[in-house]
């Protein structure tokens, strides 16, 4: 299944979003400046607290 | 079945009650559940296919039995693992034709008068289901117009398929030749985008096609449409050389499809620990010096698999597998280089991470158990030496006490004013004497260390060199497709990526820590990125580089507890 992830090229700083299939296997380079300084940006944990199993933890 | 028993009397198959579509012949005519593969088979014998065969389930048929006179039919055979100690392997697996049948843009899901140019060769073929009678599918009339449809399945970044299929042209000519001669009256027309006849005689070939009346037009058609009353066909495309649009009626329309890897491709590579190229097939050790080895010692490769090429260079490349195969076989003694990986089992922690990084699986582990290299298997990336926290791998001549020390030399004096570089062997290294060869300019800030691989460079190598002062740190590699240890860049990857987290975490300015990919043709590359280095390295302060050496300090490791002896009872 492909997902939409964030990406920011270390070099000219230029943050951007690209489909990445899953077990996708490929170069990347920014798309601005060409440098393969490319790093992923995770996305950021939902503001919702969990107890680790995917349930609500109890507040 | 028994296959030197088998006479091929036939007399099983005319029994047999089970009819299903002939692969052979491309689904245009049926077989039997037991029969003769393809006309030529050798040994010529019948195969039964027990998925097809009635043999036991549900309810037993044998009457193939009965009539077998040499009582060659076994039903309890079955399939068996064969185990074989071999020293070499050559892989030959072929490729899968296009199915063009997400490309329906040619109708050749929707127009019964649409054919691939695989079941062309079926239907012209003395041994086909037609004996050789060229006829349509939708009417059994003989097709006097016909138009090809070359690239289906290659040139098409659209649908993942931008490379050129090599041997379509060929065909097509050879195709159009055929029916020149078997039957003068036809007309041909190609459809095409270049035509590619690289090769001895080819362009000749090309010439008495072109000679025969067979029309080429430059231009793919963009879309095809069916007349309903007789099964007719127009294709509409656009001339490029006039620059018309132009609409052709034909009784029968070919698609020149393409090739791709074979379905089995990924099996055998994670098999034999083989890489890919971007197009899917197999990559070699080295394009130009060694295009028969697999990068995987004592692996060759012969074939489609290893790119699209046709009969000729099949033969050439077979022989020259077999050729590297024998001379491995017959060495007798087999030389490596000593750039191994050497693993000390006291400081080992048995946790395998290095047997799961290696791309060659050239080191065996067992939970709980000291992971074991195999030499002859270690093709000396490092990879397992830079992913071990536990410094229990050495890889010998290229140690991480050299490594230290180069980085503590290179940094002793002056460290703000440098690039602190780490290139790889086999191109970033090579792309640097590329600049220099070809008398490139570029800032003279860069201090280059050379690994084996990009992904020998550890975490511990880049956070030593910010400790030592460095203002930038670029790691530098192999593309993705030309990497020299199958796909040991993929880790140098995810271990940059963990080292811009730890260097944002402990404050540092991750932008200070770069990655390129260099290969050896690309010195002007290499030149232009030194050149970017030397700006950045510009915009970090003093100040800056002090802080990262603070904060990148190891810490002290805590002394072990030792235990206090039991307390005696009593």
């Amino acid at each position: 299944m492909a997902t939409m992830e964030n990406f920011k090229c270390m070099l000219c700083g230029y943050e951007y979003q690209e489909l990445v299939e899953e077990g996708e296997d490929k170069e990347r380079s920014c798309p601005k400046c060409r440098s393969n300084s490319i790093r992923h940006l995770k996305a950021r944990p939902s503001q919702d607290k969990t107890n680790g199993k995917g349930k609500k933890a109890k507040q | 079945m028994d296959p030197e028993a088998c006479t091929a009397c036939a007399e099983c198959a005319k029994v047999c009650p089970v009819v299903k579509p002939d692969e052979y012949q491309m689904g245009l005519s049926s077989r039997k559940a037991i029969y003769i593969p393809y006309p030529q088979a050798v040994p010529c014998s019948y195969i039964l296919n027990m998925e097809d065969c009635l043999g036991t389930n549900p309810i037993a048929c044998g009457k193939c039995t009965e009539v077998c006179e040499p009582d060659c039919i076994n039903y309890d055979d079955h399939d068996r693992i064969v185990t074989r100690d071999v020293g070499a392997v050559i892989v030959a697996i072929g490729a899968d034709v296009y199915d063009p049948t997400e490309m329906d843009e040619y109708g050749y899901t929707r127009f019964d008068n649409v054919i691939t140019s695989m079941e062309f060769e079926r239907l012209i073929c003395a041994g086909g289901p037609t004996l050789g009678h060229f006829v349509r599918p939708g009417d059994q009339e003989r097709p006097k117009r016909i138009g090809f449809i070359q690239c289906v399945g290659s040139r098409n970044p659209a649908i993942g398929r931008p490379y050129c299929s090599n041997i379509c042209c060929m065909n097509t000519i050879k195709d159009t030749l055929l029916l020149a001669d078997h039957y003068p009256d036809v007309e041909c027309t190609v459809f095409y985008q270049d035509i590619r006849a690289v090769g001895k005689s080819f362009e000749d070939m090309f010439q008495r096609s072109k000679e025969a009346g067979t029309r080429y037009i430059r231009g793919l058609p963009g879309d095809i449409e069916e007349n309903p009353e007789n099964g007719n066909l127009t294709l509409i495309a656009e001339n490029t050389t006039s620059g018309q649009i132009e609409r052709h009626e034909f009784d029968m329309v070919i698609l020149s499809v393409g090739v791709g890897p074979p379905k089995d491709l990924a099996k055998v590579s994670s098999l034999l620990t083989l890489s890919k190229t971007s197009d899917g097939f197999f990559m070699e050790s080295h394009p130009k010096l060694k295009p028969v080895d697999a990068p995987t010692r004592g692996v060759f490769f012969a074939g489609f698999c290893e790119s699209p090429k046709d009969i000729k260079d099949s033969v050439c490349q077979a022989g020259a597998a077999a050729s590297r195969a024998v001379a491995l076989l017959n060495a007798g003694e087999v030389h490596i280089e000593a750039i191994t990986s050497v693993i000390d089992a006291d400081a080992c922690k048995k946790c395998g991470v290095c047997a799961s990084v290696c791309p060659y699986s050239a080191i065996t582990w067992k939970k709980g158990e000291v992971a074991v290299v195999i030499d002859a298997a270690c093709a000396g990336c490092g990879n397992c030496g830079a992913a071990c926290k536990f410094d229990a791998i050495t890889m010998r001549h290229f140690t991480d006490a050299q490594y230290t020390a180069q980085i503590r030399a290179i940094l002793a004096e002056d460290p703000q004013d440098k690039v602190f570089v780490f290139a790889c062997n086999w191109c970033s290294y090579s792309g640097a004497d590329m600049a220099g060869i070809s008398r490139m300019h570029y800032p003279v800030s860069n201090r280059v260390v050379r690994t084996m691989c990009s992904a020998r460079v550890s975490e511990e190598m880049v956070l030593e060199a910010f400790r030592c002062g460095a203002p930038i740190v670029l790691v530098s590699g192999c593309h993705y497709a030309d990497c020299h240890y199958i796909s040991a860049n993929r880790q140098t990857v995810q271990r940059v990526q963990r080292l811009w987290n730890k260097l944002e975490k402990a404050g540092v300015r991750p932008q200070r820590l770069q990655l390129e990919w260099i290969s050896a043709a690309e010195g002007a590359k290499f030149a232009k990125v030194m050149a970017q280095m030397e700006e950045l390295r510009k915009t970090v302060t003093m100040e800056e580089i002090e802080q990262a050496k603070a904060a990148l300090k190891p810490k002290p490791k805590k002394p072990k507890k030792e235990k206090e002896p039991a307390a005696v009872a009593g």
